[in-house]
This record gives structure tokens, C-alpha cells and sequence, in this order.
């Protein structure tokens, strides 16, 4: 991988998160008329008016609070919380990390049940296995989520009392229960991710498997086995790879059905609660912290297709 | 003794919604040890359909009706998929058509010859590394240790089809198949492909199938030639005496459509009035960019003039810049220098107007894509007729220009064939009755035969219209029968610009020497 490559998608990825902190920025702090009475509400005095005006700097012209908050974020320090009057970053990265470990844990799942799944339904292709698997797929795209979260509490917590229904625990502290308390939110974000994922894979092995190499494979006689883990499977992920970092955003922006459904303290929830309380420096560091990890994300994501497809490297 | 390969009364069908389709027709075929048999046919006649039916690979509505295939003595149609695997590629290998897609483009090269080493001749991995190196070597590859770590996409197409032989050669098998290796490569490549080919041949002793469309390039490689026609078999014979003496009308006809440079189409002169004066032709594409600088020019300053009525060829391989120009000359690429057409200076795409834009007119090398799918035959030719204030009444007249029955305007293109197609993109070229047609490859997709029968349309065109032709081409034996004067190109620089009776000349440049002897003129 050539180093000017990896240096132009580092660049990509900064000015993407610059972009994304103008438009915060602009959006929560110059847009309003008067950001200090839309965060203050009606029954302000205008004593307290003109103290957060005189906090925010709302004086100043746009640039140079953006350069001002801008450098602030960029040495760490988020502000302090309007509503608990704690520091906003360490607050906001314990939350992420929840979410994070949530997300990751979801995509693992997901991958270990959907790829092979995906490929044996283009091996079987219009037979039982692929129109059975189908069909569960397409069941689970098209439940909300909040009905696939309430079915499989329903079952696994209420009914079999498998799994605790809510709540959270740091698998640092306490694993075993970790991971209990995990498992239900996976399980449904796993459930919509799978349906996308397989039939990604299902697709694009169909294709793969009909395509020239593949059949110059076969024919210079290599076992339908080595066809199809080194010729076939390395193609057939690459779309699957793009379609991981795009439900990544999803995830980042569904996730907060979720975590409100399992009562998870993550960054889903914190923003919620941030916008509730009209709690300015929280939704910004939210807002700001979710665009940083999409960007972050596809970063990886092409990466990662590099690493599969060599072709990528010199474009 | 036993031969190689054996073919009996073979007959195979294809099932499909509206009854079996008839493929194969008791085909009988035998190759002797050590032997080459060509084999010949137009697209459609069945022969690639022999070649899948012989590696057992055929679609899942095939039925094969009657008949033996066999390998010495094994009988291919009774091997299990088991058996199959060291069948294929340990004692029939097969090259294929197009390098670039047979080859897996996420894996090394290395890695891709290695693995039928150690599949088929159990090699560790290590020896099957120092047995590629060596392979790839024999192939004419330089440094072969270095080519084993790139990706397909690193080399050339040349050198794909050189892995892909050695890769083929490498288990020593019984017989090869070859389904056209040099159809996608250009002429310089294919030939050397041939010589390498030769040369192998005579060092291991392999028999082989060569199938092909070009009866000329197969008399050279073969032994004896067998020509396909509708998938029966019409007539076999020595490689030596096909050309010369062909039994059968189908043979003579593929015989008659070989171009041959000796024979000349033309017999006229144009006039001596220039029609397009190009001169400092550079075509750009794509920009400089934050990160990088822009690519260098397609070609570099090229001149070039057409007269009023003349036939100008354009040859060189493929990137020699040819398309490029005819890209620049219809305002389709961005270019700088200077275009003069019928006395009027033109400086770029946008001092193409109207006038200009119906007076030369370009006809593409795939009318697949050039044809909207979407659009009836009868909507395509209105199109350049409203644009041009023609009346659409006139369709039924363009079609039998073009030799199509005027019901034809109600179909779609996907009814029809290739050479038909081609047909209907020359109709809508000259709906807007140009002063220029620029023929970019616009035979190339097609088969010799049907080839033929377009250069003819073409000529009948000119002389009922005396339109200006520019004829881009790679087949240098084709335009030596049509032009009246042949430029060539090579790496964006034209090297040399002459006219027809010169070509044999002292003074030619080495280049187009070369590609003259890389043409494959028939033998006998």
C-alpha cells in the first residue's frame, strides 16, 4: 500500500470532520438568533441572558468563536456540561465506548453468521437452504427494530429468563455479566444486520462464482474447495466491506432506539439526553464525536478493501 | 496408436423455452499425439460449444444427444467430478480468450500458476515457486522471480496470456485447447503469442485444438484445419492446402473474406481538395489534481489531413492513441491544436457546431453499446434525421441503404445480430449525409465473414455518396485493401503517414515493417 494513498485518505477524513464541526457549530451556536435565549427558554432574566452571551462569546464575529471553540476541542476540553456541570469530553468518550463496544460486538456477530450464510445460499441457489434463508432474511430487515427487541425480550428475558431484559454492565468489572446484559441488544442489532449482510454476500457470490476466473479455475482442475475459499470468497467480501461502514452509520444513528429500549447508557442516549436539557456543549461534543467515528470508520473500511482488492492501491 | 483426442459422432443440443436448439451435429474429429488440429468457424457455429463439451463444461441445458468424447483412453463423458479434477488441467489444459478476465484479479500471478503445480504434480510450495520462476522464464517473461509477486493488474495483457500458457504448459498435459488466446490482443502481441506457441509446441510434443475465426491466423499455427459451419462439420484438410484449394463453398467463402493486402477494393483517386486539415493534435483526459499532476498527452501533436472522398486509414495497437484522435476530431475528448474543415478553423470541441457536428459523423466499434437498448430501430435513425431536418419517411430507405429489410425499423436491438447492429449504427451515421464517416474499429467485434460483408457496404456507400472515410483499424491487411493512404501510430506519435503504393517501399518506417510482418498473411 503505497504511503501517499494512506496519506490522501488521512487527509480525507480530517477535512470531513473539519466540515463536520463547521456545520455543528454553525447549526448550534450561529444559525439561532439568539443561541443564549433558545438555550435559556422564556423565563430567562436578561441578567443570566447577557452572562451566557458574555460565556459563549456570541458577541464576537462567527469566525472567530468557531476558531476559538474549534481550538478549545482541539486540545481536549469539550466545554463543561450546562446540566450536570461536569466535564463534557471524559463524559461523552465513557458513553461512546458503551456504544462502541455494542456496535463492534454486533458487526463480529453479524459477520460469523452472515458470510457463511451468504455463501451457502448461492451454492444452493432456488433450493430449500437459500429460500429458507431468504426468508428469515427478509423477515429481519423488515421488523422495526423495536418489535424485534420486544419479541426476543419477550422470549429470552420474560419467558426463558435467559438474559437480564435491561440494563447495563461493564464487561471490565464484571464479565460474565457483561456479556449477559450485552447479549439482547446484539442479538437485535444483529438480527437486521445479518439480513443486509447475508444478501450482500449471496449476491455477490452468485456473481463472482459466474464470472471468467472462476471458471478458468475450475478448469485447470483445482477442487471445487480451493475455488472457492481462494478464488471466490476474497472477491465476494469486497462489496461486503462497503456495506459494513455504511450500516455503521446506521448504527450510530439507530442505535439510540436501542440503547432507550435496554436502558444502555451510550452516546445514542447522551445526546438524547443532551438536546432534552438543551444542554449545548453535550450536543456538540455528541454530534461531533459521532462524525469523528463514522469518519474514523470509513477510514477502515477502506483500508480494509485495499488490504482484499490490490487493484485499489494505486488509484 | 491411440489418438489424443477423439471425437465421435458427437451431437449435442441446447434445451431452451422454444425447443432444443441443434449445436453440435455428428461432429467426428480425431488429433494424433504431437498434433495441431485448427478449428474454424464463424461466431454461432458451434465452436466454443466443442470446447466446453470437451473440458465438461457445458451449461445446465445442454444434452448431449450422441456420440464419444476421448482423452487417449478415458472417456470423458463417464468421469466423476472427482476424476474430472485431474483430468482438467493435468491432462487437458486450456488457454483462454481473454487474459485479462481469466485471471483471478486478487491474487499473485505466482500464486496462480503455483497452485495447479501443487495440485497436480504434488509439489511442495517451495518447489513449485522455483518450478514457476523457471516456467515463467520459458515463457519469455524477464524477470520472472519479480512478476510471480504482481497482481494480474501490474502486467500487460501480453504477458497475462504468457502466465496463463505457462501456467497451462506447466503440468505437462496430454492436449491443450486454445479458444482464440490472441482475439484480445493486438496484432505485435498476438504474433509473438504465435511464436511462443510454435516454439513450445515443437519442444514438448503437445497436441492441440486451436479454435479461431481467422482461417488465415489458423493456417499457420495448425496441421490441419477443420472449418465449423452451423455446427456441422464442412470440410477438413491439411493447413497447407485449405487456402489453396478449398472443397467446400463455405470454406471458400471464409477463404474469400480473408483480407489480403494484394487485393485492392479501391481503384479510384480522391480528389486532391482537402476535406479536414488536423494539425498539433494533443488529447487530454482528466486534470491535475491537488495530489497529482495531470496524465501526459494521449498523443502527441498529431497532423493529419483527409481529402474530399478519400479512404484514410489509421493503424496502431491498442493505446497508440488511434481512438483518441477520432475522439478529438468529433468533440468528444478535449484536445489542443488546430482543426480545418471545409474552410472553417476550429479550435476546440465547442467551435464544433451544428454544421460541423452533421458533417462528420463517427460509428463506434461496439454497437451494443452504441445502439440505445431501449430505443426501436425506427427511433435511433429519427434521432440524427429531425436533428438534421431529414423527415422520417426516409427510414425505410436508410435500412435498404444499409441492406436491411425495411420491417427492421420496428425492432429493438437486441434482435439483432451483431453485424446487423453494425449495419444500423452505419444507417444512422449517414441519415445526416456527411462529408466524413469515422470508422473506429467498427469491424473488429465482428467475424471475418460478416467483416466482409460490412467493408463491401461500406465501399457501395462511398460510391453512392462519395463520403470521406477515416478507417481506424488494428488489421493492416483489411485497410491495405480499402485506403488510399495509411497513417500509423504508435505510443501517441504518428510515425508515419503514406500512401498506398509506398508501403512496400525502402522508406517506411521500421515500426510499420514490423507490424507488417506480425499480420498474419494466409498461406499458400
Amino acid at each position: 500500500m503505497s504511503l501517499a494513498w494512506f496519506a490522501r485518505r488521512l487527509l480525507l477524513m480530517i477535512y470531513t470532520v473539519v466540515v463536520v464541526s463547521m456545520l455543528v457549530f454553525a447549526i448550534t451556536q450561529i444559525l439561532p438568533a439568539d443561541a443564549a435565549q433558545s438555550l435559556l427558554g422564556e423565563n430567562a432574566t436578561p441578567e443570566m441572558l447577557a452572562a451566557l452571551r458574555a460565556k459563549l462569546g456570541l458577541g464576537d464575529p462567527a469566525w472567530q468563536q468557531y476558531l476559538h471553540w474549534a481550538g478549545r476541542i482541539f486540545s481536549g476540553d469539550f466545554g463543561i456540561s450546562m446540566r450536570t456541570s461536569r466535564p463534557v469530553g471524559p463524559d461523552m468518550l465513557t458513553a461512546l465506548s458503551r456504544s462502541l463496544l455494542l456496535a463492534v460486538a454486533s458487526i463480529v456477530v453479524t459477520l460469523i453468521v452472515a458470510v457463511p450464510l451468504g455463501v451457502i445460499a448461492a451454492l444452493r441457489q432456488g433450493r430449500l437452504a437459500d429460500t429458507g434463508v431468504s426468508l428469515i432474511a427478509y423477515l429481519g430487515v423488515s421488523l422495526p427494530e423495536f418489535v424485534t427487541a420486544t419479541l426476543l425480550a419477550l422470549l429470552l428475558a420474560d419467558t426463558l429468563h435467559w438474559l437480564p431484559a435491561t440494563g447495563y454492565v461493564s464487561p471490565l468489572e464484571n464479565f460474565g455479566d457483561g456479556i449477559s446484559h450485552l447479549a439482547l441488544p446484539v442479538l437485535t442489532i444483529s438480527v437486521i444486520l445479518i439480513a443486509h449482510v447475508m444478501r450482500m454476500m449471496r449476491s455477490e457470490t452468485l456473481d463472482v462464482l459466474r464470472s471468467d476466473y472462476i471458471r478458468a479455475a475450475r478448469l485447470k482442475g483445482l477442487p471445487e474447495r480451493s475455488v472457492l475459499f481462494r478464488h471466490a470468497l476474497r472477491n465476494a467480501l469486497l462489496p461486503v466491506v462497503t456495506i459494513i461502514a455504511l450500516d455503521v452509520g446506521y448504527l450510530l444513528g439507530g442505535i439510540i432506539v436501542i440503547e432507550e429500549i435496554f436502558a444502555i447508557p451510550g452516546i445514542g442516549r447522551a445526546l438524547m439526553v443532551a438536546i432534552t436539557a438543551r444542554d449545548l456543549p453535550s450536543i456538540q461534543a455528541g454530534a461531533l464525536i459521532m462524525a469523528a467515528t463514522y469518519a474514523v470508520t470509513n477510514t477502515l473500511a477502506d483500508l480494509a478493501y485495499a488490504v482484499l482488492d490490490p487493484r485499489i492501491r494505486y488509484d | 496408436m491411440t489418438p489424443a483426442l477423439a471425437i465421435k459422432n458427437y451431437t449435442l443440443d441446447y434445451a431452451t423455452a422454444a425447443g432444443p436448439v441443434h449445436v453440435l451435429h455428428d461432429i467426428s474429429l480425431q488429433i494424433e499425439p504431437g498434433e495441431v488440429l485448427g478449428l474454424v468457424g464463424e461466431s454461432g457455429s458451434g465452436k466454443s460449444s466443442l470446447a466446453w463439451a470437451l473440458m465438461r463444461h457445458l451449461p445446465d441445458n445442454a444434452r448431449e444427444i450422441a456420440g464419444s468424447l476421448h482423452l487417449g483412453d478415458t472417456d470423458l463423458q463417464r468421469l466423476s467430478p472427482r476424476e474430472l479434477t485431474k483430468v482438467r488441467g493435468r491432462r487437458l489444459g486450456m488457454v483462454f480468450q481473454d487474459p485479462s478476465t481469466a485471471l483471478n484479479p486478487t491474487l499473485t500471478v505466482g500464486r496462480q500458476v503455483t497452485e495447479t503445480l501443487v495440485q497436480h504434480r504434488g509439489l511442495g510450495q517451495r518447489e513449485a515457486n522455483a518450478l514457476a520462476i523457471d516456467l515463467l522464464g520459458h515463457v519469455e517473461l524477464r524477470d520472472p522471480a519479480a512478476i510471480m509477486l504482481r497482481y494480474p493488474h501490474e502486467i500487460s495483457g501480453g504477458e497475462k496470456q504468457r502466465v496463463i500458457i505457462a501456467a497451462a504448459f506447466g503440468c505437462r498435459p496430454d492436449v491443450i485447447l486454445f479458444d482464440e488466446p490472441t482475439t484480445a490482443l493486438d496484432v505485435i502481441t498476438g504474433a509473438r503469442i504465435l511464436e511462443l506457441f510454435a516454439r513450445l509446441r515443437e519442444e514438448t510434443g503437445v497436441a492441440a485444438l486451436y479454435i479461431s475465426h481467422d482461417l488465415a491466423l489458423v493456417t499457420r499455427v495448425a496441421d490441419r484445419v477443420a472449418v465449423l459451419k452451423h455446427g456441422r462439420l464442412v470440410e477438413q484438410a491439411p493447413a497447407a492446402d485449405i487456402f489453396r484449394a478449398p472443397r467446400h463453398a463455405d470454406t471458400q467463402a471464409l477463404v474469400q473474406a480473408v483480407p489480403r493486402p494484394e487485393r485492392r477494393l479501391i481503384h479510384d483517386r480522391p480528389s486532391d481538395e482537402v476535406l479536414l486539415a488536423a494539425s498539433d493534435i494533443e488529447v487530454h483526459y482528466g486534470r491535475a489534481s491537488l495530489f497529482g499532476h495531470a496524465a501526459p498527452p494521449a498523443t502527441r501533436r498529431i497532423g493529419l489531413d483527409v481529402r474530399v472522398g478519400e479512404i484514410l486509414g489509421l493503424v496502431g495497437e491498442s493505446g497508440s492513441g488511434k481512438s483518441s484522435v477520432a475522439r478529438a476530431l468529433t468533440g468528444l475528448a478535449r484536445f489542443s491544436g488546430k482543426v480545418r474543415f471545409d474552410n472553417r478553423e476550429i479550435t476546440g470541441a465547442r467551435d464544433m457546431n451544428a454544421a460541423y457536428r452533421r458533417d462528420v459523423q463517427i460509428i463506434f466499434q461496439h454497437p451494443d453499446s452504441s445502439l440505445n437498448p431501449r430505443q426501436r430501430i425506427s427511433e435511433i435513425l429519427s434521432r440524427p434525421l429531425k436533428l438534421y431536418g431529414g423527415n422520417t419517411a426516409e427510414i425505410p430507405r436508410l435500412l435498404e441503404q444499409v441492406r436491411l429489410p425495411a420491417s427492421f425499423a420496428g425492432r429493438w436491438p437486441h434482435q439483432l445480430s451483431g453485424g446487423q447492429k453494425q449495419r444500423v449504427a452505419i444507417a444512422r451515421a449517414f441519415a445526416a449525409r456527411p462529408k466524413l464517416v469515422i470508422c473506429d474499429e467498427i469491424t473488429a467485434p465482428l467475424d471475418v465473414s460478416v467483416q466482409a460483408q460490412i467493408i463491401e457496404l461500406l465501399l457501395a456507400l462511398r460510391a453512392a455518396t462519395s463520403t470521406a472515410f477515416l478507417f481506424i483499424t488494428h488489421d493492416l491487411n483489411l485497410i491495405r485493401q480499402i485506403a488510399h493512404r495509411i497513417a500509423v501510430m504508435r505510443g501517441g506519435e504518428m510515425v508515419d503517414l503514406l500512401p498506398i503504393e509506398d508501403f512496400d517501399a525502402d522508406h517506411v518506417h521500421p515500426y510499420t515493417r514490423e507490424l507488417m510482418a506480425a499480420s498474419p498473411v494466409p498461406v499458400g
